[in-house]
């Protein structure tokens, strides 16, 4: 049956081909779609992670639902010391996060004034390539303030002027200083540029009398595939009873919602192109069987069964099949992993990328064999389907009918 | 052998255009017959031999093969005795298109499982007895109609089947050719022992039968 249906493949060479062709786009063009769909969402992913978020992030319980001192976390001293035995952890730090007053001659704005570790966020963030002005914090800056661009600009501040700040200390006494605008950032994030402001923690902790307490501690993992994996072993050695390690999953529910969303309406565009190839390609074996109804008329006749039939009709889509996902596989994976190493740059947002400085004008693709596997298993479970109806169609003849069909 | 009772079978039942192919046929077919089915077109020639064949349902009778009755077989069951017991010889020669006139003869025996040298070796000497063995790496639609035909007659003889049944086979043929098809068939009917049914309305194959069963309005006369 495997060499007849060969033989078939070579004496029907417009359908073969034309079988063939479509095959092999459809892989192509699947794999490429999902690989650059997964590619951009964890480019987002990254972007997002990239700028001030953490990967894994531990806070006191309630803080993030109610806040206030009472929900800071204590000894941080102690969690940092557990965190740095963890596999998996690149690099941590504490923040502390605040709101006060922030004025500037006649104007006011209100501000997340956080004091953070100026060396490890350089790793940990992209604040410090952020700078559009100024320079950057330094873990001896004294009363240096770093501004949101959006903050310089509502205070109307410029560099080296005095920004006076009230706000509440870690105790709920009021705290107040008058900074020195050092630098200003911009992220492009257009919330954060204008409420965030930042101070070197050594002088915050001082002002704040915040030393060894922190809003929360920001994680940076080896590999952030691996990060849930990571976690779990946070939360081990953590007290559970009054924290809790979130990853950026919970951190960012919103961003992974809508990245699903997006992933769910490419996955429905994507069905209806396979739906379509899948008619295709089964219309054209459809009209292929229906030009050799005689031929299998025949078959039946002198005794091939309806299951050796199947086979025979199997067998071609196969071979087919397997020919073309053969030769599209390593070259819509090479394209991939090309793409992965050398991301596409959208040019025409290039410009406006570099101003902000930090969001990635690269649009990379995704290189995972796993996801490649199951591309090419659908179309090859499509194309395997597609000779179903054909089949039916071949049986509603009498074998003794189909062989005077004409 | 092969025995007929009260075989009745309808075109079209119930319907205002109903045909009665084939009315209450009682028949017996015994080992090794040459016979010929004869008469006008339209008489039910190829509806009793497709019926024989298995290729068609009856309405009511029985229909036995060696005592055996094969009318009420499952379709598979009926697809598995037309394969090994069965071969079949059309008017239109039907060859598999993609096959060369050797995979045409040995196709039948290769559903059956035959070995390869089995099949070699059966191929050559029927292709001899029907003198194709020169056209062996041919396509079909490289060969001519007589040709063609000696081809479809070795590929129903070549897996040694109890019974051949062949519809019209010299139609399409010239006399020249119709001749040498009918003496080459009945050589085998001699040196093989198959039984060979005929449907034919074709005079020169009367000379050549051993029995002649005439039809009319699908009854036997």
């Amino acid at each position: 049956m495997f060499s007849l249906a060969l033989k078939n493949i070579l004496f029907y060479k417009g359908r073969s081909i034309t079988t063939f062709i479509l095959t092999f786009i459809s892989t192509v063009f699947l794999v490429l779609y999902v690989s650059m769909t997964d590619g951009s969402h964890d480019s987002m992913l990254k972007n997002s992670l990239k700028i001030y978020g953490g990967a894994i992030e531990i806070y006191h319980k309630d803080y993030r639902d109610i806040g206030g001192n009472e929900y800071l976390i204590q000894d941080v001293k102690s969690i940092e010391s557990k965190l740095s035995k963890i596999d998996g952890i690149k690099l941590f730090s504490s923040r502390y996060e605040t709101y006060g007053l922030l004025s500037f001659k006649d104007n006011s704005t209100a501000s997340m004034v956080v004091g953070i570790n100026p060396t490890k966020e350089i790793e940990l963030s992209q604040l410090k390539s952020a700078l559009q002005s100024g320079e950057y914090l330094k873990e001896s800056s004294q009363n240096c303030i770093y501004l949101g661009s959006g903050v310089a600009s509502k205070l109307k501040v410029k560099l080296g002027d005095e920004v006076s700040f009230i706000g509440g200390a870690s105790d709920n006494s009021f705290s107040a200083d008058i900074f020195v605008a050092c630098g200003i950032f911009k992220t492009g994030l257009f919330e954060f540029d204008s409420s965030a402001t930042f101070i070197s923690r050594v002088y915050f902790d001082e002002l704040m009398l915040s030393k060894n307490k922190a809003s929360y501690i920001t994680i940076k993992v080896e590999d952030l595939d691996e990060v849930d994996e990571v976690n779990n072993e946070i939360i081990k050695v953590l007290d559970s009873e009054n924290l809790e390690s979130l990853t950026w999953k919970t951190l960012m529910k919103t961003m992974v919602e809508a990245m699903e969303v997006d992933s769910i309406f490419g996955y429905i565009s994507l069905s209806l192109f396979l739906i379509v190839i899948f008619f295709v390609i089964m219309i054209y074996g459809f009209i292929n069987v229906s030009s050799r109804i005689k031929e299998f008329g025949v078959l039946r006749c002198i005794g091939l069964s309806k299951r050796a039939v199947f086979s025979l009709l199997l067998y071609e889509i196969f071979i087919l099949s397997s020919l073309a996902i053969i030769l599209a596989t390593p070259i819509a994976g090479y394209i991939c992993y090309y793409y992965s190493i050398n991301p596409i740059v959208i040019e025409g947002i290039a410009q406006m990328y570099q101003d902000y400085g930090l969001v990635s004008d690269e649009l990379p693709f995704s290189f995972d064999i796993f996801t490649i596997f199951w591309n090419i298993c659908l179309i090859f479970i499509l194309n395997l389907l597609s000779v179903v109806y054909p089949f039916f169609y071949i049986n509603s003849f009498k074998p003794i009918e189909a062989s005077r069909h004409v | 052998m092969i025995k007929l009772a009260s075989v009745n079978k309808y075109f079209y039942k119930g319907e205002a255009r109903e045909v009665h192919a084939l009315r209450d046929i009682d028949l017996n077919i015994k080992a090794g017959e040459f016979t010929l089915f004869s008469g006008e077109s339209g008489c039910g020639k190829t509806t009793l031999l497709n019926a024989i064949g298995l290729l068609d349902s009856i309405d009511s009778g029985k229909i036995y093969l060696e005592s055996e009755e094969v009318s009420t077989l499952s379709d598979d069951e009926k697809t598995k005795l037309r394969l090994t017991q069965m071969g079949f010889v059309f008017q239109a020669y039907n060859l598999v298109p993609v096959l060369n006139v050797e995979e045409n003869i040995g196709f039948i025996m290769r559903l059956r499982g035959f070995s390869d040298s089995e099949i070699k070796q059966r191929v050559l000497e029927v292709a001899s007895i029907l003198e194709i063995d020169n056209l062996l790496k041919s396509l079909p639609h490289a060969i001519s109609g007589g040709e063609e035909q000696r081809v479809a007659v070795a590929r129903a003889v070549a897996s040694k089947p109890k019974i051949i049944l062949a519809d019209e086979p010299t139609a399409n043929l010239d006399s020249l050719n119709s001749q040498k098809l009918i003496d080459m068939m009945r050589e085998l009917n001699e040196k093989e022992g198959i039984s060979i049914l005929f449907a034919s309305h074709d005079e020169m194959v009367k000379k050549s039968v051993s029995r002649i069963i005439y039809m009319s309005d699908g009854a036997l006369v």
